[in-house]
């Protein structure tokens, strides 16, 4: 066997890693997937009843109509700001990556306490859209609702996981409370370690391993956050 | 004991000198821009779409192939550009991509071609409010 040399190594020889990539950002990929997958689930089960209730399903130009500090009809308006604040994030948080490609540790200061902003203000706005989903308008909708063991007809104001005023589905509210609360707690999450990674860098940890893949890493969680946010935007409130 | 095995340190390779930062990040200052047009242009669509639908004649089905196809875009840009996926070795790419995509092509076929097709008859079944304001509807015509 050994008189049989081969000239020119073929495929993977051993010595390299056959992705060229570290473990950390490969693992931080895998579970990423796994995250997708479950959002997936539940923009396609929000698809399918979406699909069987077409007739009641309310459009999102009707219901998301407010502005803060103004009493004027302003669809969908809100949603872009939050969008554009998201997208805004995501692009401070990339600067952050770069400048740590660059070992400059003020711009990984400089763009990570934008980045925790940035993301502190899209949770704030989410709680204050689900303020108003929640209170409804002051007309209300009339709904049968199951109130001591019986079905009465009366007015309903805002929504619950039960009743909502928008659609006498209840799945409207379900769908929107579901998809739009995993996603903001996944924000939520990414702005935690947005803190913890800001502390680390002003504590010098990065100058001290010489590497800052760490930012490469956590950068990798909140663009999948801003990723999910355009599909949810694209299938709750554009579609 | 400092563990070393030998295999070059990806985290070094990446970086790079304050040049070449210029170029990445005017790249990236890009990529921004065009996903903030796309935004712009889909809440515009989204707004004025009872006008268009109407004057133009158009189906419900051009709005989500359109609103999909901006989603896509989008997101091949924020996958490719700022998550790094574009910069990674060939075959991580399809590591990532190819058990995924695999996964929603099934995902989506078995909702709307398998389990999608029989379900129409138990829409009450998922909804108690409307069966019960269906069926009282029923005996107010009675």
């Amino acid at each position: 066997m050994s008189s049989h040399a081969i000239a020119k190594p073929q495929g993977w020889e051993g010595g390299t890693s056959p992705l060229a990539t570290s473990h950390g950002k490969l693992f931080m990929w895998f579970f990423l997937i796994s995250d997708a997958l479950t959002f997936s689930g539940l923009l396609v089960a929000l698809g399918f009843f979406r699909h069987k209730f077409h007739d009641v399903w309310p459009v999102s130009t009707d219901v998301f109509t407010h502005f803060p500090f103004t009493h004027a009809h302003l669809p969908l308006v809100y949603v872009g700001w939050m969008t554009f604040d998201l997208i805004l994030s995501s692009v401070t948080m990339v600067l952050a990556v770069e400048a740590g490609h660059r070992k400059d540790n003020n711009a990984v200061l400089l763009w990570m306490g934008l980045t925790i902003i940035g993301g502190a203000i899209f949770v704030g706005s989410q709680v204050w859209e689900w303020a108003i989903f929640i209170n409804g308008s002051h007309d209300g909708a009339m709904r049968w609702q199951f109130i001591d063991g019986q079905w009465i007809e009366k007015v309903f104001y805002g929504a619950n996981l039960h009743y909502n005023e928008y659609s006498v589905t209840p799945h409207y509210a379900d769908f929107f409370f579901c998809v739009t609360g995993f996603h903001g707690f996944h924000v939520f999450s990414g702005v935690v370690i947005n803190i913890i990674t800001f502390i680390m860098a002003y504590r010098g940890v990065f100058q001290k391993r010489g590497h800052y893949e760490w930012i490469e890493k956590v950068g990798l969680y909140w663009h999948f956050v801003d990723l999910v946010w355009v599909f949810v935007f694209t299938f709750f409130y554009l579609l | 004991m400092e563990f070393n095995d030998g295999f070059p340190n990806y985290e070094v390779i990446a970086q790079h000198d304050n040049e070449a930062g210029v170029g990445v990040r005017k790249r990236l200052m890009n990529v921004f821009w065009l996903l903030l047009v796309i935004t712009l242009i889909e809440l515009t669509v989204g707004w004025f779409w009872h006008d268009i639908k109407e004057s133009m004649h158009l189906s419900q089905t051009w709005l989500i192939i359109v609103f999909i196809f901006f989603t896509v875009v989008k997101a091949g840009y924020i996958v490719m550009a700022f998550m790094h996926l574009g910069d990674e070795n060939k075959w991580m790419r399809w590591m990532i991509l190819g058990p995924y995509a695999l996964f929603i092509v099934y995902l989506i076929y078995m909702v709307t071609v398998t389990e999608g097709a029989y379900s129409l008859g138990f829409r009450d079944l998922l909804n108690p409010v409307t069966k019960v304001a269906h069926s009282e509807h029923a005996e107010h015509h009675e």
